[in-house]
């Protein structure tokens, strides 16, 4: 009883303190093409922006994901998802996504850099046995062409996103 | 004659009320025969009475005769100045008529059960028709306009005249000719039954006092009150000021020389008996009275005790005490005796109007005591003054809400310099603790200060550095108004701080402590107890503590490394004051620092000494000019600080032309950790400068144990002596990249050199350190980017330097970015110009940067990329956002302190190195 009671002071702090310092990680030492932001002050919302990697059907696109940290943070994974809608073998149409380091892999090491990479590297090599989107599955190898296709059609810019939210 | 009679005869004249004329004389009114009763006959019932009336009227009509009133007065003209008398004649009474009233007064005739008009009654109508007929319009004449002030004592003086003239003539009859009569009839008889107000003995007496009270009564009603009251407490008002003499603003002091004061008080006593005498005493001459005195007593506070005493700094509430026992009460007794007052002045009235002419002068002072507060002590007396007036119930209350009101106004505005600020509010303080010795008031009043002290930025280096301040040294000129330090302050310093160490923490709790008096019973909760006449204890709780001991760290630091004071003794003892005043375990740091320099300076000497045997002969010469820079953990706590350190090197002083050649190195040796960020710009110093300080590390890591210095090149001072063609100068306490740049200027290995050429001397530190070398013959030119890439130095600097030598008319910019030594001055008088504007512009150049401590601008150049860095996530991740919400992420996200004309700076760069992009209305947005 006393630990949960002292635990949650605690804990609240320790996660605030962990992730603003990620956040000054990311800040100084910024990686291309992958960043991301606290959505306000109390810092347990990020939104973080990726771009396609060059030599796949995302190139040149632009995703943006919502990151939920619990306040256990960093000893269970953070809750991620697309907020763009995307085509893609591992992530579903509202946004989920599989990924063994955001489910059972995850370890305390990791930290939003790191998984926005693994997110990012995901985009070009999907793992196709344990897909969430069959057809999309089927398409990446079968027929290259469509699956563009469909990636394009699906995508939506960060502006309509917005148009659509509002 | 009853009430209501008299009420109905003055809307329906009743002959025998109104009659104006004795009656005709006329057959007797016999009454008419009744229906029924023999015509002529006796009456039946009252016969008696019949005849009675008969007579009756008859004795009146000879009576009132006699008694009416002349219808005119001679000699009774209507202006003011003449003295006028009626004539009264002198009648005499024949048998007849002394009949007649013997028969109406006191014989038969007399009324019965009042239902006739009596004789007494109808002379007073009589009495009162002639004055309305007669004297009325001549003293209507004054009063019906305004009276004029000039005009009021004789407007009275005369008015009274004319009433008491006709009060006579009025009286004189009545006495004369029927109070024989009743006086008669009724022996004086004591009655002390009747209640009447006044003693009324008997009847007669009654009666005339009655008539008198008539007669009064008319004269009253003759005068608009209002008027009357007016004028009577103007001359009273007058009278007084005379008195008193208390002079009006413009006029007043050549008739004061015709009227002295005891005349003055004659005419006064004689108008006022006179008034009270035809009855215009009374309820409305004390009214005016009282009026009167009200206003004496504020003329005479404003006239005489609102000057201040500036030189013996009296206070002048003893002598305004004395003036209300020794001339306000007693005129005030003197006057009510004139009017004939019931209520007799208690001598308790004599406190109490010295409590309100007290307060009033009180509140006259309060009104401008942010004046007494800006000249004390001066002032001393105005605030003793204010400090009796305290005493009275409701004047703190007063005190502090006007003076708050006016520190607002006058004070706390961006107008005000804070040195100014800090200076009225030490002024304050030393105000308040003469006035109110525990310090409530002072907290009250002193809280907007504090506040708005806080709120400004320079408060705490100007408190600091007018700590540090050398009050006899400076001699004054720095103090100026406009200045950065503060003379108080300053003051303060040299003053015994012997008290303060009376006061611990838990005074509260010492129960030894026979002096323990409870707080001031009208104190506020965050009241703190005494130490109200230490200004220094004030001014260093402005902050919360850590606040303040972090300002104090960055200023200290930076004074520590210019001080020239070898013994560091302000320093020493400003620590020990705000030791103990903000408790010693906060200022660390503070110590530290402090040991470091003077840690330094042994080390310097012991290192010097080692030095001085195995290279060169001079180390006799000045040993206390040893440089050292060195990470020193030489305070015993701190093993794992990083000892960086400022190298600053010093010149010794060339006490000789051979000493000259051996620059000497000085350093102080900083314990990182504890000192505040310094800056430390890379560049390379001359080369001799290098091997100074390769020579010094080496001797220190044998001194100490093989730590390592950390040099910080730009910090410290130097001292160079140049020699050029035609000239030598030298020139002391350059920053070392001014020195470093010129020392650049020295030919270089392969650059040809002149042999007999002057040499440039480039010395850096706290002594002098000094070089010759020979420069060419043809002068050296060197360019901005050969001087960046020569000395690894930031271009900023490198210019700042320069344009520095151009001022000094050492070098000249001879193409642009182009610098030429001017070796022959005579030959380039084109210089002089140039040279007045580079000196300017190296000035300003200078005080941007010369602050060892690292300033905010340089945080912000420095953390820039970090700050752009979040300005694009936040942009990239949460979409457009105008510039207020980006400045409030970064500092509740971010930390950052930023203000809002540096986040303007920091968007604009961004826009204009095209990475973000102004989408109207303030918000910005990411470049695509």
């Amino acid at each position: 009883m006393a630990l949960s009671s002292n635990a949650r002071p605690n804990g609240g702090a320790t996660v605030a303190g962990r992730l603003q310092k990620e956040l000054m990680d990311i800040m100084t030492k910024p990686t291309p093409g992958v960043t991301a932001f606290p959505d306000d002050e109390n810092m347990t919302k990020w939104t973080a922006t990726i771009s396609g990697p060059d030599d796949t059907p995302y190139a040149n696109l632009v995703f943006k994901l919502s990151m939920e940290f619990a306040n256990n943070y960093p000893y269970v994974p953070p809750v991620v998802l697309f907020k763009t809608p995307i085509y893609h073998p591992n992530v579903d149409f509202s946004g989920r996504i599989c990924l063994d380091i955001l489910k059972d892999k995850w370890s305390a090491i990791y930290n939003i850099g790191s998984v926005l990479l693994s997110l990012q590297s995901l985009l070009g090599e999907p793992n196709n046995s344990s897909p969430l989107n069959g057809q999309a599955a089927e398409l990446w190898d079968k027929d290259p062409a469509e699956f563009q296709r469909l990636v394009l059609a699906r995508h939506k810019t960060p502006e309509e996103l917005d148009a659509n939210a509002v | 004659m009853d009430h209501r009679t008299l009420i109905f005869a003055t809307v329906f004249p009743v002959p025998s009320i109104s009659h104006s004329t004795p009656t005709p004389i006329s057959t007797p009114d016999l009454r008419y025969t009744t229906p029924g009763e023999a015509f002529g006959g006796p009456s039946s019932q009252n016969l008696d009475g019949q005849h009675r009336t008969v007579k009756r009227n008859l004795a009146w009509s000879t009576a009132t005769r006699f008694l009416s009133l002349p219808k005119q007065l001679h000699g009774l003209n209507t202006s003011l100045g003449s003295g006028t008398s009626f004539d009264i004649q002198n009648r005499h009474r024949g048998a007849e008529v002394e009949d007649a009233l013997h028969y109406l007064l006191i014989g038969d005739g007399r009324s019965e059960e009042a239902q006739e008009e009596t004789l007494v009654e109808w002379y007073t109508n009589e009495a009162r028709l002639h004055f309305a007929n007669v004297v009325r319009p001549t003293v209507n004449n004054f009063w019906d306009k305004e009276v004029e002030t000039e005009q009021a004592w004789s407007v009275l003086e005369r008015t009274q005249q004319i009433f008491q003239q006709a009060q006579a003539l009025y009286l004189e009859p009545f006495q004369d000719h029927i109070m024989p009569f009743l006086e008669h009839s009724f022996p004086p008889t004591p009655r002390p039954t009747k209640p009447t107000q006044t003693i009324q003995p008997n009847q007669a007496e009654h009666a005339i006092w009655r008539f008198r009270q008539e007669v009064n009564a008319i004269f009253v009603h003759c005068l608009p009150p209002k008027r009357y009251i007016k004028t009577l407490s103007y001359a009273l008002y007058e009278a007084g000021c005379r008195m008193f003499r208390i002079y009006l603003r413009q006029d007043e002091m050549q008739e004061d020389l015709t009227m002295n004061p005891a005349r003055t008080r004659e005419r006064l006593v004689s108008l006022l008996r006179g008034l009270e005498r035809v009855g215009l005493g009374g309820e409305p001459a004390q009214q005016a009275f009282a009026h009167a005195m009200d206003k004496i007593m504020n003329s005479f506070i404003s006239s005489h005790y609102l000057k201040v005493d500036w030189f013996d700094k009296q206070p002048v509430v003893p002598q305004l005490r004395l003036f209300i026992r020794d001339g306000f009460y007693p005129h005030v007794k003197l006057v009510m005796e004139c009017l004939n007052c019931d209520s007799t002045v208690q001598p308790t009235e004599l406190q109490s109007w010295q409590d309100m002419a007290l307060s009033r002068l009180g509140r006259a002072r309060v009104d401008t005591m942010f004046d007494f507060v800006i000249n004390w002590d001066h002032s001393l007396g105005a605030i003793l003054d204010i400090k009796e007036y305290l005493k009275v119930p409701g004047a703190k209350q007063h005190l502090t809400s006007s003076f708050s009101q006016q520190v607002l106004r006058r004070l706390l505005h961006a107008g005000a310099t804070t040195t100014y600020i800090l200076n009225v509010y030490i002024r304050i303080i030393r105000a308040f603790y003469e006035l109110e010795p525990k310090g409530v008031l002072l907290e009250r009043v002193a809280r907007p200060i504090r506040r708005y002290l806080k709120e400004r930025d320079d408060t705490a280096k100007i408190i600091i550095l007018s700590l540090l301040a050398d009050l006899n040294a400076e001699g004054g000129r720095k103090f100026s108004s406009n200045s950065e330090l503060s003379y108080e302050i300053a003051c303060e310093m040299e003053r015994p701080s012997g008290n303060i160490f009376g006061q611990e923490a838990d005074e509260e709790l010492n129960y030894n402590d026979m002096n323990w008096q409870p707080l001031p019973s009208d104190a506020s909760p965050d009241y703190k107890k005494s130490k109200a006449e230490d200004v220094v204890w004030f001014l260093l709780t402005l902050w919360e503590r850590e606040d303040f001991i972090n300002e104090l760290k960055n200023l200290l630091g930076d004074h520590l490394l210019k001080c020239q004071d070898p013994h560091f003794e302000r320093e020493i003892r400003l620590l020990e004051l705000i030791k103990v005043r903000l408790g010693d375990e906060k200022l660390q740091a503070c110590e530290v620092m402090l040991r470091d320099v003077l840690e330094s300076k042994r080390i310097n000497a012991a290192i010097h000494s080692s030095t001085g045997k195995p290279s060169t002969k001079d180390n006799g010469g000045a040993p206390e000019t040893p440089a050292n820079a060195g990470p020193l953990p030489s305070t015993p706590r701190p093993r794992r600080l990083a000892a960086a350190t400022p190298s600053s090197q010093l010149l010794k002083t060339p006490v000789s032309a051979k000493v000259a050649e051996d620059p000497q190195l000085n350093a102080q040796i900083i314990s990182s950790f504890f000192w505040p960020l310094l800056r430390d710009d890379h560049f390379l110093v001359p080369l001799e400068i290098q091997t100074l300080q390769k020579e010094y590390e080496t001797r220190f890591e044998r001194v100490k144990g093989m730590r390592k210095l950390r040099w910080m090149n730009a910090l410290g001072d130097g001292t160079v002596t140049l020699e050029l063609e035609d000239r030598t100068e030298e020139f002391s306490g350059l920053m070392p990249w001014q020195v470093s740049v010129i020392y650049a200027f020295q030919p270089q290995p392969g650059e040809e050199w002149a042999g007999g050429g002057g040499g440039k001397g480039g010395g850096r530190g706290k002594g002098h350190q000094k070089k010759s070398s020979k420069t060419p013959a043809p002068a050296i030119t060197r360019n901005v980017e050969q001087l960046e890439e020569m000395l690894e130095m930031d271009e900023a600097l490198v210019r700042q330097s320069l344009s520095f030598w151009v001022g000094k008319a050492v070098l000249r910019e001879s193409h642009p970015d182009t610098f030429t030594v001017i070796e022959n001055q005579s030959a380039t008088k084109v210089d002089e110009n140039a040279a007045a504007a580079a000196q300017e512009l190296a000035e300003v150049q200078a005080s941007a940067q010369a602050g060892a401590v690292r300033s905010q601008a340089d945080l912000l150049a420095e953390n820039k990329d970090v700050y752009c860095n979040f300005i694009m996530g936040m942009l990239t991740n949460q979409g457009n956002m105008p510039g207020q919400s980006i400045g409030m992420m970064l500092r509740m996200i971010g930390n950052f302190t930023i203000s809002g004309e540096e986040l303007d700076w920091l968007l604009q760069g961004l826009e204009k190195e095209e990475r973000i992009v102004a989408m109207g209305g303030g918000v910005w947005g990411v470049k695509k």
